[in-house]
């Protein structure tokens, strides 16, 4: 499914956050948004939830 | 500025340390021709945002007092260098290229100012980037910092002051910041060498974060060997930074010229001839597969079917690791933020979990199947970047659609943030140029930890051919 959040719902969610957010970067803030969760879309397909959403894995050499 | 204090300039920082070493060449007189150098070029360029020349002066003072008292000299003894102004210095304004921070002055130098001092070093100034080392700054609070092989087209980000100050000999060396590609991003448009450590290798103390599991300084330079001595200086444990590692560091130098003869070669099928890379591109990192092959290295194509969607899970991730950062000022002083980099985290700081999970996830997946790779192959090869440096006003251009936004955004990190979100160590070498005379590059990616190796195969490479030799036309 593609996202479409509107710029209303984008004004609201940084409302909640207590962002200010002009007009203007508000039309692309939205795009951009948009964008990624699109660009994002294929990970749906993937087989993820067996794999820990771990930045740091087994390789690493001990930090102490 | 005579011909042979040009020649001088662009020297590299391993040569000119041994005519510092053998008395060839003050430190003073070196320390002098880069300020002049300095004030001469960088009004077009902008490399640099902070200039020291009293300081600088002075540490060049004491470093020549030491070389005629026949003290024994570190490697770096007496080399001019620059950093990019992410890096805590102590006394000097430290701005991360913001209006935020322009009147921040730290008490201590990051951990990899001071190694560089200690190793010799005469700290000449700090330099220009992208706003908090995010990329997409539309007008730089401190100067559009150009690109030295043509004034109109980027010099690549965020550490774009470093990657232009080594190109213009404005610095024997400098010191960057990479978090999705910022040190090899600049050292690709610029045609110099960029080299990411491991992750954990090099201390991040006293920078200004971004990702806390991606940001890594990194050193620029004009050789390959420039940046393994760079890395010779800052790599290693700090307790100041509880995810440095402890593992040893070895003798980066020692190696460089043992050539590649049975290293296998991996060459990414999807970033070198995916429909994103520019012929030009594609051929000339074709043309260092061949080279490596007649160096005595085996290669062959490999997949990273998740590569494609790098630049989407970098930003995901550490742009919203960058959001947390900043959340703080977007509320209070958004206005004080350059459109690009208020866009950027606003935008950051409202992606949902769930994709930020998914995104995390995939991560995992991407950096098992690159260190999968690694397993049996010595070294991974594609370009650096799909493109050579675009020109300045197509990074300003409005974002009016979605596609538009992808389309700057994502493809090319797609080529640079594979290494970052696996934690692999990866270099930018200069490989050709395209007919309008602009730098192109390719990367290579080792495994973790085996700076060593990446070193000895770009090395070999570098000297088979000679593409940094070259100087650009704005710089003479």
């Amino acid at each position: 499914m593609v996202s479409d959040l509107t710029t209303d719902h984008v004004a609201a969610l940084a409302a909640a956050l207590g962002l200010p957010i002009t007009p203007d970067d508000l039309v692309e803030v939205t795009h951009r948004l948009n964008a990624l969760v699109e660009a994002l879309e294929p990970l749906a397909a993937l087989p993820l939830e067996t794999i820990e959403p771990t930045a740091r894995l087994a390789d690493e050499p001990p930090a102490s | 500025m005579t011909a042979a204090g040009a020649d001088l300039a662009f020297l590299g920082a391993r040569q000119l340390a041994g005519l510092v070493r053998d008395r060839k060449v003050s430190p003073v007189e070196l320390t002098q021709l880069y300020l002049d150098r300095i004030e001469r070029l960088d009004g077009r360029l902008r490399a640099y945002i902070t200039v020291l020349p009293e300081a600088a002066l002075a540490a060049a003072r004491r470093a020549e007092a030491a070389v005629m008292r026949a003290e024994a000299l570190a490697p770096f003894h007496g080399i001019p260098y620059a950093v990019k102004d992410q890096f805590d210095t102590a006394g000097v304004r430290t701005t991360s290229g913001s209006r935020i921070l322009e009147d921040h002055v730290p008490a201590a130098d990051a951990t990899t100012i001071a190694r560089l001092n200690a190793a010799g070093g005469i700290l000449l100034g700090k330099l220009n980037l992208t706003e908090f080392a995010l990329g997409g700054t539309q007008q730089f609070p401190f100067g559009q910092p150009r690109n030295p092989w043509n004034l109109d087209h980027d010099p690549g980000g965020s550490s774009s002051g470093s990657g232009i100050a080594v190109a213009a000999a404005l610095c024997a060396a400098s010191l960057g910041e990479d978090t999705g590609g910022s040190v090899r991003s600049p050292a690709s448009f610029c045609g110099v060498v960029g080299l990411r450590p491991t992750w954990g290798r090099v201390s991040r103390h006293g920078s200004f974060p971004l990702s806390w599991s991606m940001d890594t300084p990194g050193p620029l330079g004009r050789s390959v060997e420039d940046a393994a001595l760079l890395l010779q200086a800052i790599a290693g444990y700090d307790p100041n930074d509880p995810l440095t590692s402890r593992a040893p560091v070895p003798d980066y130098s020692r190696a460089l010229g043992d050539g590649v003869r049975g290293l296998r070669v991996g060459i990414i099928r999807e970033l070198t001839f995916g429909a994103d890379t520019q012929p030009e591109v594609r051929d000339a990192v074709v043309a260092v597969a061949r080279k490596l092959e007649g160096l005595g290295a085996a290669t062959e194509e490999v997949s990273l079917r998740l590569v494609p969607l790098a630049g989407a899970i970098f930003m995901a991730l550490a742009d919203a690791d960058g959001a947390g950062v900043h959340h703080r000022w977007l509320r209070t002083r958004a206005a004080d933020y350059d459109q690009g980099t208020r866009r950027r985290l606003l935008t950051a700081s409202l992606i949902p979990s769930a994709v930020q999970q998914r995104a995390a996830r995939a991560r995992a997946l991407l950096r098992a199947e690159m260190l999968d790779l690694l397993a049996r192959h010595d070294v991974l090869l594609c370009p650096t970047a799909h493109q050579a440096a675009p020109p300045i006003a197509a990074a300003r251009a409005a974002i009016t659609t979605r596609h538009e936004a992808a389309g700057r955004f994502f493809t090319r990190r797609s080529y640079v943030t594979p290494a970052a979100l696996a934690g692999t160590p990866a270099i930018a070498v200069p490989c050709g140029f395209t007919r309008s005379g602009l730098p192109i590059s390719v990367q290579l990616i080792a495994r973790r930890f085996d700076e060593a190796t990446l070193l000895r195969a770009a090395h070999a490479y570098e000297q088979a051919t000679g593409w940094s030799k070259r100087r650009p036309p704005e710089t003479a």
